[in-house]
């Protein structure tokens, strides 16, 4: 029997997981039945955590303890705009940690986000095994086609500390046409409208018989179904602010009041022409009189709020098809996806923009963990059912002389691929070189992300001209990026790779990986069901020591029934995550270094040589060797050679 | 459907993988169609994508991996008009093994460069009705366009760069028509 790997669509708001059984595949629900679960983390007083629509309902009571939205978090820098735009939104405490990470601390404990993350993709690990009635421990997951390589490796890293082997990095558009496609024989060009709660995606894909290429895809990470609550929840605030000159915002229970109520109207909206709003107490006033909220909200209203988001996807849309020189005519189907999509003034936009009635077949929250699951078979089957051919969303830059990002790879390039450019010092006898690594589409350096910097010094050392270093960038499959650089004239000699940030390094991972094995996430479910709560959840006690076997007890829908194998995470997955760290080709630690080697093609053991792995702002340890007329961004101590000269 | 291959025959490639330019890697005519291209990537793929090699061993599936790459790299430069003009113009220059590949960013750019400085003409009469011709484009007239680069080139009769507008012109005609 072929191995069981399932497909997870960790969405912003929610996630959902499928599985292929009997050549079909199958969303499998939740204990109480929903097929998808809040991308939702509320932690209880005791430590213990819960996830899913049960926890989401707990950030009414407890916002500063319920993490949600955190997939706007994952794989970002401290100064990005969205930590700022989550820390002006969410009630949870988001904090700086070292190398301009993020960390969210609840009751003075930090988590990062691939943890937060973990808890989710923990939640859908165990609603697999419920269902397969054995241990699930390799998934597809799926990452919004427009992520960068921070994002990709940090739910890379998620996926690990779930106690998953991550067959794949999926992008979300792709997985929904395989979903849409599969065992169809079609031969179609299509685009993936997606429009998940955080983020938004086009892709353009040529389905044929068994191959799915897609030929461009474009997004943007701004932009979701989120900023159309945001919408409503700004026109309820207000109003509020116009009735009683308090600002709810500031008040962070009455802010998620609000939020609610605003999600609630969006969802009404998509049925019925209007909806009435009525919040019996949004908070108190000072002297403790109840204030409520009532207002009707229109769809034509409604419309009108949010018609800058929609013509802002149509914006992208352009931008994808013309990066695969096709036209609206060219395209034999449009499928959507994301819950956003089920909106009538989206759905009548899309119609208009594409000139066609869009698929609506296939749910749209549910058809990317399907896709998913698909390929998640296919890779873990005695036969390639159907090959993905995907591209890198975002051009892959070297920082060079200047403050300026030079493209390596540009965007829309199939993966993998690899290239390797040639470049010299910027002085004579330098000692040693900066590498930085860019994603985005600026010429400023600065105006793009940086995926990760190293010193390089392994290289023979000579007049400017006649150091050669080969700095080779290489993206995998799952979208994720890998630098070496080599000098030319000693060739194997002195090669330096580094795998760039995730967040965090790969000592952090496995420490986190063993406090979670070792206890954390097993009592839970234990504790959880011995008290028959309500909770459908998974996990955590605090830092109890292992006491019994955590299992499920039989009154639950259990295949195990009582007494049996368990359900859980305690020490059998120990053994699993063991036996996953061998098979691992993929992720490897490098020697004695505590730095993170996430690549491909390690194997050779190289030495890792005076890498650092630092954000942005500190432009360190300058040997006076380096221009430093820049801003700290630029770092420009090395030069492309012009090969035509 | 993955075509399953031969160990050997994944060492063997990988050997002579560099002394292979892109059609000859891809297993196609240097006169191949865009859709002949495109079916020759897709079967590479289905031997040595990452995602059919799975099963095999490590060292294999490394190897595989770097075929793959190299696959990819050669699929972009000729899938792309400007990028495969750009190759073909660096591998027609001599038989050494360094025009057998070509930096897919710089292909891009390195063609656009050549062609505007080419293009803008080198006399102010070749400047001028290249202007026009430009504008004319704008409008998409091209048979008006494809007069004025005619006149151009009664000026400057070698630049290649206006030949290249003329041909790219006509083809438009054609498939507009």
């Amino acid at each position: 029997m072929a191995e069981i790997a399932v497909g997870i669509d960790l969405g912003t708001s929610n996630t959902c997981v499928s599985m292929m059984q009997d050549g079909q595949v199958k969303v499998l629900d939740n204990a109480y039945g929903e097929r998808t679960s809040a991308s939702v983390v509320h932690f209880h007083d005791d430590g213990s955590v819960e996830v899913g629509n049960s926890a989401k309902a707990k950030v009414i009571h407890a916002p500063a303890q319920t993490v949600s939205s955190a997939k706007r978090l994952i794989g970002r820098y401290f100064f990005s705009e969205e930590v700022k735009k989550a820390q002006a939104i969410y009630a949870y405490e988001i904090v700086e940690a070292p190398n301009h990470g993020v960390r969210i601390e609840i009751r003075e404990e930090e988590f990062s986000l691939p943890e937060i993350s973990a808890m989710v993709l923990r939640e859908m690990k165990q609603i697999a095994e419920r269902h397969a009635g054995e241990p699930v421990t390799k998934a597809v997951i799926t990452v919004p086609a427009y992520f960068n390589d921070n994002q990709r490796q940090a739910t890379k890293d998620a996926g690990r500390i779930a106690g998953l082997e991550v067959l794949r990095i999926l992008n979300e558009p792709t997985a929904a046409a395989l979903a849409y496609g599969f065992g169809m024989g079609l031969n179609q060009r299509v685009a993936v409208y997606d429009l998940g709660g955080g983020t938004f995606d086009i892709s353009v894909l040529e389905i044929g018989k068994d191959i799915f290429e897609v030929l461009a895809t474009c997004g943007d990470t701004f932009l979701g179904g989120d900023d159309f609550d945001d919408r409503i929840m700004d026109l309820l605030a207000d109003d509020f602010v116009g009735k009683y000159g308090i600002n709810p915002r500031n008040d962070p229970y009455a802010y998620e009041k609000l939020k609610l109520a605003a999600e609630n109207a969006k969802k009404a909206l998509s049925v019925d022409e209007e909806t009435h709003v009525a919040i019996e107490e949004v908070m108190t006033n000072e002297a403790g009189e109840v204030l409520g909220l009532e207002r009707t909200i229109t769809r034509e209203e409604f419309t009108q709020l949010t018609q800058d988001l929609v013509m802002r996807t149509f914006k992208v849309c352009d931008e994808a098809l013309q990066q695969s020189d096709l036209t609206v005519r060219d395209l034999d189907g449009v499928i959507l996806v994301g819950g956003p999509t089920r909106l009538p003034i989206i759905r009548e936009a899309v119609a208009h923009y594409f000139q066609q009635e869009p698929r609506v077949d296939v749910d749209p929250d549910e058809v990317v963990s399907m896709g998913a699951a698909i390929h998640a078979a296919s890779l873990v089957g005695e036969a390639q059912d159907s090959m993905l051919l995907d591209v890198t969303p975002l051009d892959l830059r070297i920082g060079v002389a200047g403050g300026l990002a030079e493209p390596v790879i540009e965007r829309n390039t199939p993966v993998p691929i690899e290239q390797t450019r040639t470049f010299t010092t910027f002085q004579d006898h330098q000692e040693s070189v900066q590498i930085r690594v860019y994603q985005g589409d600026h010429r400023q350096a600065e105006d793009n992300t940086l995926l990760g910097q190293f010193e390089f010094s392994g290289f023979e050392k000579g007049l400017r001209s006649d150091v050669k270093i080969d700095v080779t960038f290489e993206i995998d499959a799952d979208g994720i990026v890998n630098v070496t650089a080599a000098d030319q004239r000693t060739g194997e000699a002195a090669s330096t790779q580094i795998t760039l940030s995730s967040g965090l390094a790969e000592q952090e991972i496995e420490k986190i990986i063993e406090q979670d094995v070792a206890g954390r996430v097993a009592n839970v479910v234990a504790a959880e069901k011995a008290a028959g709560d309500q909770l459908q959840s998974i996990t955590v006690a605090g830092n109890e020591p292992e006491s019994g076997t955590p299992r499920v007890s039989a009154d639950e829908d259990s295949p195990f029934g009582d007494g049996s194998q368990d359900l859980s995470m305690g020490r059998d997955d120990a053994l699993d995550l063991d036996a996953l760290d061998v098979d691992e080709t993929e992720l490897d630690l490098v020697d004695d270094d505590d730095l993170l080697q996430l690549g491909m093609e390690n194997g050779d053991g190289a030495p890792m040589d005076g890498i650092t792995l630092d954000a942005p702002a500190d432009d360190d340890e300058d040997d006076g060797f380096f221009d430093t007329s820049g801003t700290d961004l630029a770092g420009p101590e090395i030069e492309l050679l012009d090969e035509e000269k | 459907m993955s075509t399953a291959i031969e160990p050997l025959e994944i060492e063997a490639l990988a050997r002579i993988m560099d002394e292979l330019d892109y059609y000859q890697l891809l297993g196609v005519d240097p006169q191949a169609t865009s859709a002949e291209i495109r079916k020759a990537y897709h079967a590479s793929s289905r031997s040595f994508h990452p995602d059919a090699n799975r099963t095999l061993p490590n060292e294999l599936r490394e190897t595989c991996g770097r075929i793959s790459k190299r696959i990819t790299e050669a699929y972009c430069v000729l899938r792309d008009s400007r990028r495969r003009k750009a190759y073909d113009t660096k591998r027609g220059e001599n038989d050494d093994v360094s025009t057998l590949r070509i930096q897919i960013a710089e292909a891009r750019n390195a063609h656009v460069e050549a062609r505007k400085s080419e293009c803008r003409g080198a006399t102010a009469q070749g400047r001028q009705f290249h202007a026009k011709a430009e504008a004319d484009m704008k409008s998409g007239n091209f048979a008006g366009a494809i007069q004025n680069l005619q006149m151009a080139l009664t000026f400057e009769p070698a630049n290649a760069g206006f030949k290249a507008l003329v041909a790219e012109l006509k083809e438009k005609q054609k498939s507009g028509n």
